[in-house]
């Protein structure tokens, strides 16, 4: 479990190109009176990734409250982000189903993954699809100053 | 008006081949130099002499606070500050933005763009007035 913020750093490579997007990540504890101290540490984000446990129906909902917080941060910039509901090895204790996370996922603007992070399955999904929106974010951004006028 | 011929970017905090730091000073607001993500982000662009110089015209696009910074010395190492600006946001054509420095003597200037007004900003040219 995490207490505190730590900072990681992944490097991951965009298919098809000699290009590499390198995550600075943040990750935060979810234990609400640990949230504060976290927060200060987000300064203006770039991307999002929302992690909650599938067997665990409160998870879910605590997401969108999560959500609002990192918007505060955002500042009206669009943020490219995923949702991941963790532990899919844990079937039998399933408490959200699949396509209930998909829709709110969707209404939020994110992409929905399922990942074990004890079976390492699907681990690195989220990170990609996170890694190819920021790399596509740039190339728009880019294409855009070009078609600048001086 | 000295133009930027002889001056040369040495340090840059982004590298996208496509976008290199010597867009900033080819006197070319066309071609530029762009970030890849986050802040602060940093440039040091070097004079061929010291110099007093008066004033520094910034073209660029989405930053939102700049901080410049300058030294007399032979090396981009130990900078003073000089001045900051807040910049405003432009929609669709390039900020341009003249900045007094008043006089100051510099070998190096490093600028320090420290908030931008996306996740990425761009640097199309830098001029001195000496």
């Amino acid at each position: 479990m995490t207490t505190g913020v730590e900072l990681l750093m992944k490097c991951v490579n965009i298919p098809e190109t000699n290009d590499s997007v390198e995550l600075y990540i943040l990750d935060s504890a979810g234990k609400e009176t640990l949230v504060e101290g976290c927060e200060k540490m987000w300064g203006e984000p770039s991307l999002l990734c929302l992690v909650f446990d599938l067997t665990n129906e409160q998870s879910l909902a605590n997401c969108t409250y999560w959500m609002e917080r990192v918007r505060a941060h955002c500042k009206g910039l669009h943020v490219p982000g995923v949702l991941v509901g963790n532990k899919s090895d844990l079937s039998i204790r399933r408490e959200v189903q699949a396509s209930v996370a998909k829709e709110w996922a969707q209404s939020q603007g994110l992409e929905y993954h399922e990942t074990s992070a004890k079976e390492m399955d699907n681990c690195d999904a989220p990170l990609l699809s996170l890694a190819q929106a920021f790399y596509s974010f740039y190339q728009e951004r880019r294409e855009a100053i070009q078609n600048l006028s001086p | 008006m000295i133009d930027s011929s002889g001056a040369q970017v040495v340090l840059a905090s982004s590298s996208d081949e496509n976008h290199p730091p010597e867009n900033i000073t080819d006197g070319n607001s066309k071609t530029f130099w762009m970030s890849t993500g986050m802040f602060p982000q940093e440039f040091i662009i070097r004079y061929p002499e010291t110099t007093n110089i008066t004033a520094v015209t910034v073209d660029s696009y989405n930053i939102k606070h700049l901080k410049i910074e300058k030294n007399t010395s032979p090396n981009a190492t130990q900078f003073e500050p000089v001045t900051q600006e807040e910049f405003e946001r432009t929609e669709g054509h390039l900020q341009s933005n003249a900045i007094s420095l008043n006089g100051s003597r510099a070998t190096h200037l490093r600028f320090i763009i420290t908030a931008g007004y996306d996740h990425f900003v761009s640097v199309h040219r830098v001029n001195v007035k000496t």
